[in-house]
């Protein structure tokens, strides 16, 4: 099949969106069995698309309009973004399942259009090759997540929206005017042709242009000072799009920030804004570690913890070696995979016994044992204990700080783990050894997607090397520029800047 | 005190950002020929997409996966106000009646604006303008209607189908080039049919430009009037 049928990842999701108003008649069910159908259609071509990728070892291009790059916008589908589409597509399949129990309040339909939309932006934004396509995609995935996240109409998710849309709109013009300043230097927009011209501009434009963009793209990506809204709106937000924001929507930012960062690594000054983002993500660490130590709500908490993540994934990737871009990427997937179980868990417990305070997680191994055995294991998985995915993937990303040289920065992330493991295993003391309680029945979907998840995340755990590989391709893909350049087609142009 | 602290805080801080993106600014050449892509578009915009404009041609032809994503921009603001703004019984709850003046000079003014946004649209190959500045000039004229009547209304029901056909003609015809040229969003009016290749600068011509461009005039109208609506009705206890 041609590859240009890739673009379906794009088209689908939009169709979908705009025909929920025409079936908005049929009720609540119709419209979210017509969410899943159309997820499940998504996760097929992107799981087709992987298979392509990964089979032939060449990055798809779709050239939207048949115009060559850099006249025209094209959609670069490498290693990476194969893998991240696929991971977008599964995770917005299991939370269209998840929809059917958590999503009561209406407009259902209007919910059915931003959920599909929110996973347009993300997998745009990873797909994406050209700079300006990525603002728009990022302002797509930003603009769905301000409603989505004041969604449940509560003074706190209006608050918790309020927030994240004045710091999201001030990241995105600062975005905005870094890419104006690498188009006035450059003259093209492309990402390939970027990475080619940008050894000759002026330095000090080169810079200034890519800490504009790293700016922006921090509030996105939730690093340290630009992430106060993050715990506000994950508490706020609607279960299953609290689980698409952790899965993959910080991820989206982040990789637009690495990306972006590789792709201008022949600046003079690239090193100051790599120690820069170390710092940042360091500091992202150990902040949210220490707030998520003292939160009583556990959706808050696992909120704190998944910042903490993820500013882990952004030392790896501010690290500026090839190992490091490995091991985040690592991490990203198996970050994924946990915190779909643990906010799903967590989400499934609050709609039961009514919220998400610690108090309800007293007895719960009694109540809901599978729930609890999957936020269980979730847990686990999280601190980085061996046999859980994410045990290798910290490891790597400590050896690679190290072998960096930034030794004050793994001792430090080392250290919040460690307050990691307190406050997780508060959580797990309370759900097994404290309080009584009866059983209740537990959706046998929801659990089906439990198993599945825990039986994964254990898979990982005790053979890690077959994602590993996976990961280690995909991060070539953001590492090695060169071959990246080399793969887009680009119109060779007689212009004046040439 | 504690104010004056922190406006001069501020200040200083803002300085300082000023001063380093003047900076940056400094190092681009500005008033220089760095034309790159931008020489390309100029050359040769006639003859590949048969528009007079050139800026329309980029943001429709050659960039318009662009354009297909600010359309969606606009989609999820009308989309998000309405989730954010929905109640069960909600009502214009406006008291003054405008003058007879306001009334009787909308009831005039009303279609000329409508006819002149459709015509900013239907002609966006040709002149300055195009889908979005069109559907706005359209959505003033909803905007006039609200503003000087205390009862109007638009037909939602019918509005909202009509948003939702457009869009999904918009990533229709970016289908129909998929599967006649092999490419999303590929122009097959202009380039496969060859549709109007003696006419450049008449109405008929520019691929399929205008076809976009009128889909995109009555998306944007009738989300703006839309957001328009939402924002000014107010929740009636029953």
């Amino acid at each position: 099949m041609n590859g240009q049928y890739a673009s379906l990842l794009i088209a689908l999701p939009l169709l979908g969106a705009f025909f929920v108003p025409l079936i908005k008649g049929f009720g609540k069910k119709a419209i979210k069995t017509y969410v899943l159908i159309i997820t499940a259609i998504q996760t097929g071509i992107a799981a087709w698309v992987f298979q392509q990728v990964y089979s032939t070892g060449k990055p798809i291009i779709v050239m939207a309009g048949a115009w060559k790059p850099p006249v025209g916008i094209n959609l670069y589908i490498g290693y990476f973004a194969a893998l991240f589409v696929l991971i977008v597509a599964v995770a917005s399949f299991l939370m269209a399942v998840f929809n059917f129990k958590a999503v009561d309040v209406e407009p259902i339909d209007k919910y059915a259009m931003l959920f599909l939309l929110l996973m347009l932006g993300a997998t745009g934004m990873i797909a994406t090759g050209d700079i300006f396509n990525l603002f728009v995609f990022m302002e797509i995935t930003a603009i769905t997540a301000y409603a989505l996240t004041a969604y449940n109409k509560t003074g706190e998710a209006a608050e918790a929206s309020l927030k994240y849309m004045i710091l999201g709109g001030i990241g995105s013009s600062f975005f905005l005017i870094g890419v104006a300043l690498i188009y006035g230097a450059t003259g093209t927009l492309n990402m390939a042709q970027i990475a080619q011209l940008v050894g000759h501009i002026n330095p000090t434009v080169a810079q200034v242009g890519l800490a504009l963009i790293v700016f922006g793209l921090a509030v996105e990506a939730e690093l340290f000072p630009l992430n106060a809204w993050a715990p506000d709106a994950y508490q706020a937000a609607p279960h299953p799009v609290t689980t698409m924001f952790s899965a993959f929507v910080v991820k989206a930012g982040l990789y637009a920030m690495a990306r972006l960062l590789y792709l201008m690594s022949s600046v003079g000054t690239w090193h100051n804004v790599l120690k820069l983002l170390v710092v940042m993500a360091t500091l992202t660490v150990v902040v949210a570690e220490f707030s998520a130590l003292r939160q009583r709500n556990v959706k808050r908490m696992i909120a704190y913890s998944s910042i903490s993540q993820v500013g882990l994934i952004a030392l790896a990737f501010a690290l500026g070696t090839q190992a490091g871009v490995d091991a985040g990427v690592f991490q990203m997937v198996n970050h994924a995979i946990v915190k779909v179980l643990l906010f799903l868990g967590v989400g499934y417990v609050a709609i039961q016994l009514g919220g998400a305070e610690i108090e309800n997680f007293r007895g719960l191994g009694k109540k809901m044992p599978v729930t609890a055995f999957g936020i269980t294991v979730g847990a686990f998985a999280a601190v980085g204990i061996p046999l859980f995915n994410i045990f290798w993937s910290k490891l790597r990303i400590i050896l690679a700080t190290l072998q960096a040289g930034y030794t004050w920065a793994a001792f430090l992330v080392l250290g919040a783990s460690v307050v990691e493991a307190v406050y997780y295993f508060r959580l797990i003391h309370t759900i097994w050894f404290e309080g009584e309680g009866e059983r209740i029945s537990e959706s046998a979907p929801l659990v089906a997607i439990v198993i599945a998840l825990v039986i994964l995340v254990i898979a990982i755990g005790i053979y890690p090397n077959y994602l590993w590989s996976i990961s280690q391709k995909a991060g070539s893909d953001i590492f090695n520029v060169a071959q990246y350049v080399k793969n887009v087609p680009l119109m060779p142009l007689t212009g004046v800047g040439a | 005190m504690v104010s004056v602290l922190k406006r001069g805080l501020a200040i200083i801080t803002l300085l300082i950002i000023g001063y380093w993106l003047a900076q940056g600014l400094a190092g681009v050449p500005f008033g220089q020929d760095k034309m790159l892509v931008g020489q390309y578009y100029l050359d040769h915009v006639k003859q590949q997409t048969g528009a007079v404009n050139a800026v329309t041609a980029i943001v429709v032809n050659y960039r318009g996966f662009d354009t297909l994503g600010e359309v969606t921009v606009l989609f999820i603001a009308s989309t998000g106000v309405a989730a954010l703004l929905w109640g069960k019984r909600r009502k214009r709850t406006a008291k003054t009646e405008g003058s007879i003046v306001l009334t009787t000079g909308t009831r005039l003014l009303a279609p000329f604006v409508m006819l002149f946004g459709a015509y900013i649209f239907i002609h966006g190959h040709l002149t300055p303008g195009g889908g979005f500045p069109g559907g706005a000039t359209i959505a003033t004229a909803f905007l006039l209607m609200y503003m000087a009547f205390t009862v109007y209304e638009i037909p939602h029901r019918a509005f909202e189908k009509t948003e939702g056909l457009v869009g999904m003609g918009y990533v229709i015809v970016g289908l129909i080039g998929l599967a006649i040229g092999g490419y999303f969003l590929f122009d097959w009016i202009w380039q496969t049919w060859g549709w109007g290749h003696n006419n450049i600068g008449r109405l008929f011509s520019g691929g399929f430009i205008p076809v976009i461009y009128t889909i995109i005039g009555i998306k944007v109208g009738t989300e703006l009037s839309g957001i328009i609506d939402n924002m000014l009705k107010e929740e009636v206890s029953e």
